[in-house]
This record gives C-alpha cells, sequence and structure tokens, in this order.
C-alpha cells in the first residue's frame, strides 16, 4: 500500500488517542477512564490473561467462521438448485439474521452445556445469514447469455456449477464473508458472556467479565481491543483471499 | 441444410412469432432483419432449442456454434482458458493446438494470457468467433454479434466474418438490426415484420448484387446502396 493512503487514517487514530489522553487527564478517574498509556501497559502486565483469552476466542470464532462459511455456501448452493427448495427455506435463514442471538444464547448453553461447543454454535447463527444471501444473490445472478452459452451445448448441472454458476459467484460469496468476519468474533464474545464465570479457562469475554468486577477498566479496554483487532485480522485475511482470487478479472478488486 | 418448420411464439398473450417456415442450403449465409420485438432473436434461440416452440419442427447438423452479441465470455478465464472453454463442454480433443490455430486465425495470438477484460470490444467477439470456430462446426448462429462494437470495427469484422465463412465453410444464420450488414455477408435476407413475427420477404442478394466476391470496395457501389435502400424501404412499411 502506498504511504499516503495511510496518512490520513493514521491522522484519525492520533487526534483520537491525543483527545482520549487529555480528557483522561482532566477528569483523573484512572478507574472510569484510564489514559491510552495504561491500556498499553496492560497489555504487557496481563500479557498472559489477554493472550490465553485470545487464543480461547480465536479458535471458538474460527471455528465457528469457517463452519458458517462452508454452511452457507452448501445451504445457498441448495437453495439455488430450485425455486421451491429456495421457498421452502430462505424464511428460516432470515429468521437466523432475525432472531436476538444475546436471548437465544443462553438456550443453546443450556442444551450444549458450558463448552466451547456452545460458543461456537452462537458464532455459527450470528455469521451464516449474510453467507448464505450473498452467495444465493450470486448463483442467482450468473449472466444470462453465460446461461444459455452452457444450455446451447447440453452442458449437465454438475459441470455448469463448477464451470460457471459457482465462479461468477465468487464475489458475492466473498463480499458475504467479509460481513461474517467481524459477526464470528461478536458471536463468540456474547457466547462467553453467557457461559460466564460457568467455564474454567475463559476467552475474552469471559476475561471481560471479571476485569469489569475487579474494575479494571484498562484491562477491559485491553481486552475490547484485542477482540476488536481479532475481527479486523479476519478480515483483511479474507479481503486478501478475495484480492487474490478476484484481482486479474473481477471490477470489484482492480 | 437447416430447416425451420411451423415455429411459433406466445410470450403470455403477446404472440412474437406466427408459424414461420425458413429452409437454408448447406454452407449458406442467411441473415434476418426487422424491427425490434419481431422475434428474431427468439427465432435464432428456438432453432438452437434455447427457447422451446412445442409444434416447430427444427431440423439442423449435429455440429453447431451459438454467438452472442455480448460475446459472452467467462471474465475469470483468460483468452487461452476462454477459447478452450467449448471444446471442454463437447469433450473434443487437441484442445492446445486447435486453440492455437483459431487464435491464430482471429489475430490473437500473443493474447493467450490476458483476461477479457483487458481486450477492446473488437477483440472479445473475435475470441468469441475462435471459440466457435475450434469446434469445427456445419453451422454458426450469430445473435447481433457486431452491434457492440464501433462502427469502424464493425466493418473490419464483418470482412473477417466473410473470410472465416468462406474458409470454414459453415452454415450461417445472422441476426442483424444493420441491413448494410446483412447484404455485405448473405446470400439472402430474411425481411420480419413486428408483432407477430412473420417472414415478409426474402431477398435473393446474390442475385441482385451480381458480385461474386464481396470485397470492402462493394460498399461504395451504387448496386450495394440500391440493395441496401430497397431492404431499408421494405422495412420502413411498418413505422
Amino acid at each position: 500500500m502506498e504511504v499516503k493512503k495511510i496518512i490520513p487514517p493514521l491522522l484519525i487514530l492520533v487526534l483520537f488517542l491525543a483527545s482520549w489522553h487529555i480528557g483522561a487527564l482532566i477528569y483523573n478517574l484512572p478507574f472510569l477512564l484510564p489514559t491510552p498509556f495504561a491500556v498499553a501497559q496492560t497489555f504487557i502486565s496481563d500479557f498472559d490473561i489477554i493472550m490465553t483469552g485470545l487464543g480461547l476466542t480465536f479458535r471458538a470464532a474460527f471455528t465457528g467462521y469457517i463452519v458458517a462459511t462452508i454452511l452457507g455456501i452448501t445451504v445457498a448452493t441448495i437453495m439455488s438448485l430450485n425455486k421451491i427448495l429456495e421457498r421452502s427455506l430462505y424464511p428460516y435463514a432470515i429468521l437466523l439474521q432475525t432472531v436476538p442471538v444475546v436471548a437465544v444464547a443462553p438456550l443453546i448453553v443450556l442444551w450444549f452445556g458450558f463448552e466451547i461447543k456452545s460458543i461456537i454454535i452462537i458464532s455459527i447463527i450470528i455469521a451464516l445469514f449474510p453467507i448464505i444471501n450473498n452467495t444465493l444473490l450470486g448463483l442467482k445472478s450468473t449472466p444470462k447469455t453465460l446461461v444459455e452459452l452452457f444450455d446451447y451445448h447440453g452442458t449437465n448441472k454438475f459441470t455448469s456449477f463448477f464451470k460457471l454458476r459457482f465462479p461468477a459467484a465468487i464475489p458475492n460469496i466473498i463480499a458475504g464473508m467479509k460481513i461474517s468476519a467481524g459477526l464470528s468474533v461478536i458471536g463468540a464474545i456474547v457466547g462467553e458472556f453467557i457461559i460466564g464465570s460457568g467455564s474454567e479457562a475463559g476467552g475474552l469475554g469471559v476475561q471481560i467479565i471479571y476485569a469489569q468486577a475487579d474494575l479494571e477498566t484498562a484491562l477491559v479496554m485491553a481486552l475490547i481491543l484485542t477482540a476488536t483487532s481479532l475481527g479486523f485480522a479476519f478480515f483483511i485475511t479474507v479481503s486478501s483471499l478475495g484480492y487474490y482470487l478476484l484481482h486479474k478479472w473481477h471490477e470489484s478488486e482492480q | 441444410m437447416i430447416e425451420a418448420h411451423n415455429v411459433s411464439k406466445h410470450f403470455d398473450d403477446v404472440q412474437a412469432l406466427a408459424e414461420v417456415n425458413l429452409d437454408i442450403a448447406t454452407g449458406e449465409f442467411i441473415s434476418i432483419v426487422g424491427p425490434s420485438g419481431c422475434g428474431k432473436s427468439t427465432l435464432l434461440r428456438i432453432i438452437a432449442d434455447l427457447v422451446e416452440s412445442p409444434d416447430a419442427v427444427i431440423v439442423k447438423p449435429n455440429k453447431g456454434a451459438f454467438v452472442f452479441q455480448d460475446s459472452a465470455l467467462l471474465p475469470w478465464r483468460t483468452v487461452q482458458g476462454n477459447v478452450e472453454l467449448l471444446m471442454e463442454l463437447e469433450g473434443t480433443d487437441n484442445k492446445r493446438s486447435k486453440a492455437a490455430v483459431a487464435l491464430k486465425q482471429v489475430g490473437l495470438n500473443g493474447f493467450e494470457k490476458s483476461y477479457p477484460h483487458q481486450l477492446s470490444g473488437g477483440m472479445k467477439m473475435r475470441l468469441s468467433l475462435a471459440r466457435s470456430l475450434v469446434l469445427d462446426p456445419q453451422y454458426i448462429l450469430l445473435d447481433e454479434p457486431l452491434s457492440a462494437v464501433d462502427e469502424l470495427t464493425r466493418e473490419v469484422l464483418q470482412e473477417e466474418l466473410y473470410d472465416m465463412w468462406k474458409k470454414n465453410k459453415f452454415t450461417a444464420i445472422l441476426v442483424t438490426h444493420n441491413i448494410a450488414e446483412a447484404v455485405y455477408l448473405s446470400n439472402r435476407v430474411v425481411i420480419m415484420s413486428p408483432r407477430p413475427g412473420k417472414i415478409t420477404d426474402i431477398v435473393n442478394i446474390g442475385s441482385s448484387l451480381g458480385f461474386k466476391e464481396r470485397t470492402p470496395d462493394i460498399r461504395t457501389t451504387s448496386k450495394f446502396s440500391k440493395v441496401v435502400n430497397e431492404i431499408a424501404g421494405k422495412l420502413r412499411t411498418w413505422k
């Protein structure tokens, strides 16, 4: 990336940190609003807690994300096979999006236990819909003349899918995966919040609850920052994958 | 020989085609002209078996190709990948060498690794034609293939298409809006009327034009413009 492109967002960051620092000094209530330096220090002093939390949350969120991606693409593919299947399944896919995950999470924990399994399931629920929806959109919008070209040559559905419809849908699949990248981490944190102190070693969400109870605001902030960065890292990874797959031929990456 | 008999088509309540009958001799170049909405593209798609017409009787050779208005290239494949596409779908042997010959014929050798978005409109259409030629088709159906390119490129492509037809000896059915294009390329020009689409006239270009070979300079002759104007006059009847 060019240096010129990094300067504007970097400037915003510096401005933000500066006003935060000044605000923290003026109000002088370190247990409510620690300075950026205090938060930075926590990354060193509580390195072990943060890393353990990050590791556990990463495991849950990453598993959830991968499962949601595979499941989402599979469900969308099934829906794209015919109109009746799409009409039968799509309303339930929407419910995935409209269900208040925070409210359903306790039920999931009740059913699947105070384990990483529950956290993964909550992460899947929240990350699934954007992938289903975007993949379906992509599979349904194959250019008409290309469909006619394959039909003219009597291509079977299987070959048409792998040589035409699926590759044509990749830009949409990547778009869906970008939306779900952050969501999968949010889902994992929600799951960890519900499990809370029920689990022995906790991910970032569990650590946030502990730190908040101890009024360790700097640690809370450090943990939030870590969780945010995790989602961001997922996003960047998928974006790079998208660039790698699309830059040679698709407008979105040129 | 291509035969299309009793071709009718309804879209809901609108009758798009009414009992069209058309016989095309082997190796003949036929153009279909007519105003928008006369069903000429639909007729071509019924011949191609892309659109249903329950009562129609279509007889055509086994090996054919269909060339679309927008080139219909796969954007994620290179020129090489695109020229091999139809051979993959048809299970043709010796893809590499056939692709190389066809790309050379249309002047796209050296562009094998390029992607469609890097090509001009004319080059895309050449690629689309090359991809069809590698199948060694007995007939090619062309649906307004040159309508997306600029006027100068269009005339060059008409000449190239004519040379391809001469060299590869396929039967051709071309749907076009451009009367001069139809006259330049065809043995016969089929004129259709709108709603319901019917064949109202068939002009034998070979006899009325009197040129054995079509070369670019015939476009400026008075005989050529006379034939173009005659067809234009017949088309203007429905305005």
